[in-house]
C-alpha cells in the first residue's frame, strides 16, 4: 500500500476546490492482516477504506447521524421514510434508474434505518466502484421530492408497519415497551413512526429533512473489499468534491429520568399463547459497564446451554424460547429480553423463573468455566460479522457513528475478555433489577 | 466417504456439514414429521454425554450446531474457532453415528415441537406458505409440512425415531464438508480419524411419482382474525432440476419478478405502494415444484391487487418478456453470481448441493455460460411450456370475511374454500 501522506500529495495535485481536498486522519490495524484507513474530505466527508482481496467483491456504505431520535413528535418516522425515498428520482438520474443501474451491475443495494443512525449499502461485484460513487455522491445532494413520489413511499411505509406492527405481535410488543420505558428521550418513538404521522407528511417536510441531514459532513463512506484505494479515492474526490456542508441541527441530549418503580403494560391479541417482553433499563453501547451487561446475556441466553433456555425451555418447559439483547444506542437504551411461553405456562411463572435466574447470577456470578464459554461464544459471533466484505463495511459504519471509531470493533471483542466474574455479578446487580424494567405482557384474546 | 474441503484462511473460522440424502420425502404417510424428529433428537447428543454435558462441550468448543431437514436432505452444520476445529469433529461424528436418542429426551422433543405448531398459528407468511403448497400439491409427498402436524406427530414414537435412523442414517450414504481456516491435508486426516471408515451403499433418492397440475383456478382463503395486512401466494407447477428448459425458465421469471426493477415489483410495489415487496420464485426438485408469486397488501386492496398481479403474470407468460428485459435479467444474474461464492461457507454449499440434490455440476461451473446461451425464443417458450395461466392456486392470509367476495370475483375462479387459520 502507498504511505497516506505520499497517496494524499498525489490525490490532492491540481485539486482546486476545496471541499474535495483530501486530508489523511489515521491508520489502523483492523485484526492481524488488514488496515483501516481514514480520510477527510474539504466538504466534511469521512471516507474508510479497508482493503481486502479474499473475495471479489466489494461493500460501499453511506452511514448518516440521522435517526428517529432527530425527529419531533408529529413527525415520526420521517428517517425512516427517507430510507425509501433516496432511491427514488434524482435530478440526474429517473425515476427507478437507481435501481436498475444497480442490479444491471449485480449489485445488491438495501438500506436500515434505527434510532442514531441510517445507513444505505451495496454489495457489488469488484469494479462496479465508478457505479457506486457516483450514485451515492448523486443522491446525497440531487434528490427529488415530489407530490407522486411522497405519496408512493408513504403507502409502501403504512403497508411495511402493518405486516411488522399491526399484524405482528412482536412488533407491537416492542413499539409499546419503548413508548412506556422512555417518557422523555426519542427512543419512545417507532422508528417506522406512529401510523398518523406517516399519513401526515409532507413533501415540504421531506424537503426540509433532506437539508437538514443529508449532506457530506453528516456522513460516513466505508469502502470494503477488493478495490484500488487510490483509484476509489480520486472518485470519491471527483464526486463528492463538489458538494457542501451543511449547518447540522445541534443534537440535543435528552436525559430520560431514573425509572423508580416496574411499568407494566398488558396486551390482549389474537395469538394462541402469552408473551413477556422485558426491557430494563440499560447503559449507552460506549458506556464501560456495557461489556459486562453483553457477556451476562451470553451467559443468561446465548444458546441451549445458557441458563435461562436450559430452565425455561427444557428442564421446566414453560417456554418455547427466550431471548435477549442490550440495544447499541447512543444513549442509554434498554436490556431487552423476549419469552414465547408455551400454552397452559403463564406470565407469572416465567417472571418468577427469571427474577430467581438473574439473582442467582447477581448474587453468586458465573463460574469460570460458564465465563470462558460465554467469550468463545462472542468470538465465534464476532468472527462470524466479519466473514463478508459487506459484514466488515457494516460494523466500521455502525462503530464509527456509534462510538467514533471504526476500528473499535475489535477494542469490544478485547473488553468481552477483560470482564470478570465480579463484574457480571457487579452489572446485574446494578441494571437487573424488577424496579428499573418495563414488562409488557401479551395475553391470548378470546375469540 | 466423500469428503469436501474448502480452504481460506481468512479468519481462524471453520464450517463443518454432514450431509445426508434424507429428508421428510421418508416420512411413512400419517407420520409426517418423523425425519425432522429424529434429525432434531439427534441433536441432543451421543450416547455417555447427557445433553446438558454435550451442550456445555459444544458452548466450550465455541461453536454452534444446527440439524436441518429438508424434503431430500439432512444437513448437520457447525461452524467452530479454527482451534477447536478436531475436537470437534470428533464431537460431531459421534452425534451422528452414537446418538443416544433417549426416551426422556424424545418426550421433551415431542412437547416441543407440539409446542412449535402452536407458536406457527402467529406467523401469517408461513401458514400462507404451508396451505399453499398442500393446495397446489394435494396428496403428492411434495404437500407435506416439514414439522408434520399435530395427528401425525402425536403418532410418532421413539421406537419409530430409533428404526427411522437405523435404516436411513447410520448405514445410509453421507458426504462431509470443511470449509474455512485449515488446508486440505489437514482436514482430511482429521476426518479421516473421527468419522467411519466402512464403505456406505449409495443411498438412492425417496422415489416420488410426478406432481400434476390441479385444473383450474383455486382459491383457498385461510381466515385469521383481525388482519389488515394479507399475505397472498398465487403458483402454480414450476419444474424439475434436470429440466432442459430449467435455465431459460430462471431467466424468464427473474427478468418478471426476481429483481426490484422487475414488472412485478415496479406495478405493485413502486407505482401503487400497495405491498412492502412482490416477488416471483421457481423452485426445482426431483419432480416438477412450484412456480409463485408473493406479496403483502393491505386486507382493503389485497383482491385488487391479485388481480393486478393475475394481469402481469398473464402478459408475461403470454407476450413473454422483451429483448431488453433478457438482456437485463442475464446481466444482473451473472453479474450477482459472485455473491453465490464469496466464502468458502458457500463454495462448500454448491459442492454439496450437486452430490445430494442432483444437481448438474455444469449448473455450477457453466452458470454463467448457461445464462448467457438463453436467448428471448427460448425464455419465452419455456415459459409458456411450464407455467399455466389456466391452473393457478392463489392463497390468501386474511381475515375472510373482509376479502371472500372479492377474491371469488377473481378472473375464471371455480372455487372457493375457507381454512380457519388453527387447522393449517
Amino acid at each position: 500500500m502507498v504511505a497516506p501522506d505520499v497517496l494524499v500529495e498525489r490525490l490532492n495535485r491540481g485539486v482546486r476546490k476545496r471541499n474535495a481536498r483530501c486530508t489523511f486522519v489515521s491508520d489502523q490495524a483492523f485484526g492481524e492482516a488488514l488496515r483501516l484507513r481514514r480520510f477527510r474530505l474539504g466538504n466534511g466527508l469521512t471516507v474508510l477504506t479497508l482493503v481486502d482481496r479474499s473475495a471479489p467483491t466489494i461493500s460501499y456504505h453511506t452511514w448518516f447521524r440521522v435517526g428517529s431520535r432527530d425527529e419531533r413528535p408529529g413527525k415520526t418516522g420521517l428517517a425512516h421514510l427517507f430510507e425509501h425515498l433516496m432511491f427514488n428520482e434524482t435530478r440526474t438520474h429517473p425515476l427507478g434508474e437507481f435501481d436498475r443501474l444497480m442490479e444491471r451491475a449485480g449489485a445488491e443495494a438495501n438500506a436500515a434505518t434505527w434510532t442514531d443512525w441510517t445507513f444505505f449499502y451495496e454489495n457489488a461485484p469488484r469494479g462496479t466502484l465508478p457505479l457506486l460513487i457516483e450514485l451515492e455522491a448523486d443522491r446525497m445532494s440531487n434528490l427529488v421530492l415530489r407530490v407522486p413520489q411522497v405519496t408512493s413511499e408513504k403507502e409502501v411505509v403504512a403497508n411495511e408497519r402493518k405486516l411488522r406492527v399491526e399484524d405482528d405481535v412482536e412488533g407491537k410488543a416492542l413499539e409499546l415497551l419503548y413508548a412506556n420505558a422512555f417518557r422523555r428521550h426519542p427512543y419512545r418513538w417507532p422508528t417506522i413512526g406512529w401510523m398518523e404521522d406517516i399519513r401526515g407528511f409532507t413533501v415540504r417536510d421531506c424537503r426540509a429533512f433532506y437539508r437538514s441531514h443529508y449532506a457530506p459532513n453528516n456522513a460516513t463512506v466505508v469502502i470494503a473489499g477488493d478495490f484500488e484505494e487510490r483509484k476509489a479515492l480520486a472518485l470519491v474526490q471527483r464526486h463528492y468534491g463538489a458538494l457542501s456542508g451543511t449547518r447540522l441541527p445541534r443534537k440535543t441530549t435528552v436525559k430520560e429520568p431514573l425509572q423508580r418503580a416496574e411499568r407494566i403494560v398488558r396486551f390482549p391479541a389474537p395469538t394462541p399463547t402469552p408473551k413477556l417482553l422485558i426491557g430494563y433499563r440499560a447503559p449507552a453501547f460506549s458506556d464501560a459497564d456495557t461489556a459486562a451487561l453483553v457477556v451476562a446475556n451470553e451467559i443468561s441466553f446465548g444458546g441451549r446451554s445458557s441458563r435461562l433456555h436450559r430452565r425455561l425451555c427444557v428442564d421446566e418447559e414453560v417456554a418455547l424460547s427466550v431471548r435477549g439483547s442490550i440495544s447499541p444506542f447512543v444513549d442509554p437504551g434498554l436490556y431487552e429480553m423476549w419469552f414465547a411461553i408455551r400454552e397452559g405456562a403463564t406470565i407469572q411463572s416465567v417472571l418468577a423463573l427469571l427474577d430467581e435466574e438473574l439473582g442467582r447470577l447477581g448474587s453468586d456470578g458465573p463460574a469460570a468455566t460458564e465465563l470462558e464459554k460465554a467469550i468463545n461464544q462472542l468470538e465465534l459471533s464476532f468472527l462470524h460479522t466479519m466473514e463478508t466484505a459487506g459484514g466488515k463495511a457494516e460494523q466500521i459504519g455502525f462503530h464509527e457513528t456509534v462510538v467514533h471509531d471504526g476500528a473499535a470493533v475489535f477494542d469490544r471483542l478485547a473488553s468481552y475478555r477483560r470482564v470478570t466474574a465480579a463484574d457480571v455479578r457487579r452489572a446485574v446487580s446494578k441494571y437487573l433489577r424488577p424496579l428499573r424494567r418495563t414488562r409488557v405482557e401479551i395475553t391470548p384474546k378470546s375469540p | 466417504m466423500k469428503v469436501f474441503v474448502e480452504s481460506s484462511d481468512v479468519l481462524p473460522l471453520v464450517d463443518v456439514e454432514i450431509a445426508l440424502p434424507v429428508g421428510s420425502l421418508r416420512d411413512p404417510a400419517g407420520r409426517e414429521g418423523l425425519a425432522q424428529l429424529t434429525g432434531q433428537l439427534m441433536r441432543f447428543g451421543p450416547r455417555g454425554l447427557s445433553r446438558e454435558r454435550f451442550e456445555e462441550r459444544l458452548a466450550h468448543l465455541g461453536a454452534r450446531l444446527s440439524v436441518e431437514v429438508s424434503m431430500r436432505t439432512t444437513r448437520i452444520r457447525a461452524t467452530v474457532l479454527r482451534r477447536n476445529l478436531e475436537a470437534m469433529l470428533a464431537l460431531m461424528a459421534r452425534m451422528v453415528w452414537e446418538p443416544a436418542l433417549r426416551g426422556a429426551d424424545f418426550a421433551k422433543l415431542k412437547r416441543r415441537a407440539l409446542a412449535s405448531l402452536v407458536a406457527r398459528l402467529d406467523d401469517d407468511q408461513t401458514l400462507g406458505a404451508i396451505c399453499f403448497r398442500e393446495a397446489l400439491f394435494g396428496t403428492h409427498p411434495y404437500s407435506r409440512p416439514l414439522s408434520g402436524h399435530p395427528e401425525s406427530i402425536a403418532r410418532i414414537g421413539v421406537d419409530q425415531v430409533e428404526d427411522f435412523y437405523a435404516r436411513h442414517v447410520a448405514n445410509g450414504a453421507f458426504f462431509v464438508g470443511v470449509a474455512g481456516d485449515v488446508i486440505d491435508a489437514e482436514a482430511r486426516a482429521m476426518i479421516a480419524g473421527a468419522f467411519p471408515s466402512v464403505a456406505r451403499k449409495k443411498s438412492r433418492s425417496a422415489e416420488v411419482p410426478p406432481t400434476r397440475l390441479r385444473p383450474g383456478r383455486h382459491v383457498v382463503i385461510v381466515d385469521k382474525p383481525e388482519r389488515v395486512q394479507t399475505q397472498l401466494f398465487i403458483g402454480t407447477l414450476g419444474a424439475r432440476t434436470r429440466d432442459r428448459i430449467l435455465f431459460p425458465l430462471i431467466v424468464s421469471n427473474t427478468a418478471f419478478g426476481g429483481m426490484f426493477s422487475s414488472p412485478l415489483m415496479q406495478q405493485v410495489r413502486a407505482v401503487r405502494g400497495w405491498s412492502y415487496g412482490a416477488y416471483s420464485r421457481i423452485l426445482h426438485s426431483t419432480q416438477r415444484d412450484a412456480w409463485y408469486m408473493w406479496s403483502a397488501p393491505a386486507a382493503e386492496y389485497s383482491a385488487e391487487c391479485a388481480a393486478l398481479q393475475l394481469d402481469l403474470f398473464e402478459h408475461w407468460v403470454e407476450r413473454g418478456i422483451t429483448r431488453a428485459e433478457l438482456g437485463f435479467a442475464q446481466r444482473y444474474l451473472i453479474n450477482s453470481h459472485c455473491f453465490d461464492r464469496d466464502t468458502p461457507a458457500k463454495r462448500l454449499e454448491a459442492e454439496l448441493d450437486i452430490e445430494l440434490l442432483g444437481i448438474p455440476r455444469s449448473y455450477v461451473e457453466k452458470h454463467d455460460e448457461l445464462v448467457a446461451g438463453v436467448d428471448r425464443q427460448r425464455a419465452n417458450d419455456a415459459t409458456r411450456a411450464r407455467i399455466s395461466t389456466r391452473d393457478l392456486i392463489i392463497v390468501v392470509v386474511a381475515s375472510a370475511r373482509d376479502v371472500a367476495g372479492a377474491f371469488e370475483a377473481l378472473p375464471d375462479v371455480q372455487s372457493v374454500e375457507i381454512v380457519p387459520f388453527d387447522q393449517v
